[in-house]
């Protein structure tokens, strides 16, 4: 068993373009997620009581499948549809699909923590139902739910792990396909590690940092 | 559109897979439980040492891709005189040391919520330090956390699928291998998607009860 | 029955020609229902300009939402509210049903009316002068430099223009409810509505609030309060209106309703007051 690490410096190029994949996908399909969970949230705020139900029922399905079931769907079960996408928008919009509502759920708890007099009393200034939500609602429980979105996107990231399992040319695909041609499972294995645990360590502290800005009209 | 013979007929071999989902994930779940208590205690031991490894433990083992320690577990395991892993036990080995984090993390918030003076009563009436710990911090800890300890469950079962990438003949690997030798991918996958909702479905739904109850028992 | 509150009334009751004017607010047979808990029944209540009305009555005989009706932040169920002549918050179609009225509509009648509540309501992420500055900018459409000159003179009219860039979880209760009354005045309401406002303050925070009411009262605001401080309704008001279990029973100067022997249930929840707020004439005899 030998230990050497010059076939990282050696591909590194590789691996440093497989580290840009992994941030697009992550990254990428975290906003569209966020957006469309905001959607979601707001038409069960919004919406009817029979658009409620559907959007819940929508929300549990959703939850409990596998992400990698979810992907297979897509990817391999899109064609069938006509619904012909390359692997890495698969994984992108999967992601957002997949993150749509778990942000979602976040969002409604949100929404639900800041206290109605708030919005009675904007209503009673004439304020009108969006500009509530926006000027409100929205700010106020961005400091609530910051931790919740922070740790659902280190869950989104450590995610993006297994769009691999489609061939999309991301960290974990590109080492271990390094690993596997060059017999060099320690180095790249622990590379890969690596990179992700300084992912997840950077993201939780760039949650915290965040918090405390935030929050800065909490303080007494 | 929707193939009902190939249906059918996919049922039996799906029914045995789903016994080796629900096997991998509720014995991943049942080592995951054993390791978690294990590192929660480490974590509130005094000494600094201890605290330190329970420490690194959990942040290893929740910032890295449950996917990326199947691989470490799969690849290594023949390097370090492990050789022949079957798949089972790779599979149920990743999934213990993966969900033994999460759960500790779940542990340690039920353990620190218990009043200190418990623990120092029992200490007086000379009870071991382990036997406090399992007879009488670890029910309470567990009874307040049972919400989140199933939901943990239904993670893990969904986590589960990615043990097909190790060779186990899962539900997803299965619904796989049918999808290669029809080619009727959406069919199959819609299915085992329905498989799984069926069983975490259900789950979190009696998580939310259990949740309520806690609340108003606490109420 | 003698009662040891003095209402000095210091204010002059409701001008004579007043009543001959149409009421600012006219409340005829309203009656407000929770599922099938009849919380207002048949109530009838004017208020005229410049009028500080006072709703007193024990918890739960709907003050709140009688209150609230007047913003119709509750839906009535039955009569009419007319604010300025106008009916509130529905429409009468043609075939005579009524319905909601549009946005539009209800925001007119809200825009003489400010509300001030017993929780403040403040929004905790924008700056003392941002609450007071949003609906300027936002509704009014001010330009913003506009809009907080008009915010700092309604900050400094309850006499909190040094506070304007602090936050809401750095002022005191007090404060904060001066706040949510500046809010509301920056709007330049005709009517203002209050819902116990002092209710949630520490003992020694309620004057400071209750003499920015006793100004605005005095500048000739029309005020309707609901209030537990007997002494600020026995000073300000030029009405008090006593309800229980959703109807009111009786109406007049303070002077009136709190020398009247008629009604026992004015009668013992007057006596409870007093007996809740005048503790030390007994306490010291026990404790010697
Ligand atoms: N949103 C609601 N849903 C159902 N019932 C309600 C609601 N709001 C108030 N009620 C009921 O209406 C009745 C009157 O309540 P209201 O708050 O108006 O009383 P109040 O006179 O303001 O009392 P307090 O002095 O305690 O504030 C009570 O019986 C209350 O339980
Ligand atoms: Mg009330």
């Amino acid at each position: 068993m030998t230990f050497d690490l010059s076939i990282i410096t050696a591909n590194a190029g590789a691996i440093w373009n497989a580290f840009l994949v992994t941030i697009y996908t992550w990254l990428a399909g975290s906003v569209l997620g966020l957006m469309a969970g905001l959607l979601i949230a707001a038409l069960m705020l919004f919406g009817g009581r029979p658009l409620q139900l559907l959007l819940r029922v929508f929300i549990e399905l959703v939850r409990g499948t596998p992400f990698l079931v979810i992907l297979f769907l897509v990817y391999y079960g899109g064609p069938s549809f006509g619904l012909r996408l390359g692997a890495m928008t698969a994984g992108v919009l999967c992601i957002a699909f997949y993150s749509s509502v778990y942000f979602a759920e976040i969002f409604r708890s949100g929404f639900a923590a800041v206290p109605r007099g708030q919005l009675e009393a904007g209503e009673c200034l004439g304020l009108g139902r969006l500009q509530l939500l926006w000027r409100v609602q929205l700010p106020q429980m961005l400091v609530l739910i910051l931790p919740a979105i922070f740790n659902m996107l280190t869950i989104l990231c450590k995610e993006t792990a297994v769009l691999s399992i489609i061939t999309v040319p991301e960290l974990t695909a590109v080492l271990t396909g390094i690993g596997t041609r060059t017999f060099t499972f320690i180095e790249t294995l622990l590379v890969l590690c690596i990179a992700y645990l300084l992912l997840i360590e950077i993201t939780s502290r760039a949650g915290r940092w965040l918090e405390h800005r935030v929050g800065i009209y909490l303080q007494r | 559109m929707f193939d009902w013979p190939t249906f059918l007929f996919s049922l039996p071999l799906l029914g045995k897979a789903l016994l080796i989902t629900l096997q991998t994930s509720l014995l991943g779940n049942a080592f995951g439980f054993v390791i978690a208590i294990l590192i929660s205690s480490m974590q509130l031991a005094k000494m600094p040492l201890l605290r330190r490894l329970g420490g690194s433990y959990i942040f290893i083992f929740r910032g890295v891709p449950l996917l990326v320690q199947l691989l470490v577990i799969y690849y290594l395991a023949p390097m370090f005189g492990l050789p022949n892993l079957s798949p089972m036990v790779a599979a149920v080995m990743a999934l213990s040391l993966c969900s033994g984090a999460y759960i500790a993390e779940i542990l340690r918030g039920g353990l620190m919520a218990i009043p200190s003076g418990q623990s120092e009563a029992a200490h007086l009436l000379g009870m071991s330090r382990p036997a406090i710990l399992l007879r009488i911090e670890l029910p309470q800890a567990v009874q307040s956390t049972l919400p989140s300890l199933v939901n943990e469950l239904v993670l893990l079962i969904k986590a589960s699928a990615l043990v097909s990438v190790v060779g186990l003949a899962d539900l997803t690997r299965v619904a796989q291998n049918l999808a290669s030798s029809d080619y009727l991918f959406f069919q199959h996958y819609l299915v085992l998607a329905g498989i799984y909702c069926l069983i975490n479905i259900p789950l979190t739904m009696f998580g939310r009860r259990l949740e309520r109850h806690l609340e108003r028992s606490l109420a | 029955m003698s009662l040891s509150l003095s209402p000095t009334n210091a204010i002059s009751a409701v001008p004579a020609e007043n009543s001959k004017i149409a009421p600012i607010i006219h409340l005829s047979a309203v009656g407000k229902r929770f599922g099938k808990n009849q919380v207002l029944a048949n109530i009838d209540l004017d208020v005229h300009h410049s009028e500080v009305v006072c709703l007193i009555g024990p918890s739960g005989s709907g003050k709140s939402t009688l209150l609230r009706c007047m913003a119709f932040l509750e839906e009535y169920d039955d009569g009419e509210i007319h604010i300025e002549g106008r009916l509130l918050g529905w429409e009468i179609d043609d075939r005579g049903h009524r319905k909601h009225a549009g946005r539009n509509r209800l925001n007119q009648a809200r825009r003489n009316l400010g509300i001030v509540f017993q929780q403040f309501n403040l929004w905790p992420h924008m700056t003392a002068l941002g609450n007071v500055t949003e609906a300027l900018v936002r509704v009014r459409r001010l330009p913003r430099q506009e809009a907080e000159k008009k915010a700092m003179k309604a900050l400094d009219k309850v006499g909190l223009s040094e506070k304007a860039k602090e936050y809401p979880a750095r002022l005191s209760g007090g404060q904060q409810q001066r706040v949510a009354i500046a809010r509301a005045l920056a709007m330049e309401p005709k009517i203002m509505l209050f819902d116990e406002p002092t209710s949630a303050l520490d003992p020694e925070l309620v004057g400071e609030v209750l003499a920015v009411m006793k100004q605005l009262a005095q500048e000739g605001m029309t005020m309707v309060v609901v209030t537990h401080e007997m002494g600020f309704a026995a000073q300000v008001a030029d009405s008090v209106v006593f309800l229980d279990q959703g109807s009111i029973v009786t109406r007049g100067t303070p002077n009136e309703v709190f020398r009247d022997t008629n009604h026992p249930r004015l009668r013992q929840f007057l006596q409870n007051y007093l007996d809740r707020n005048a503790f030390w004439h007994t306490t010291p005899e026990k404790t010697s």
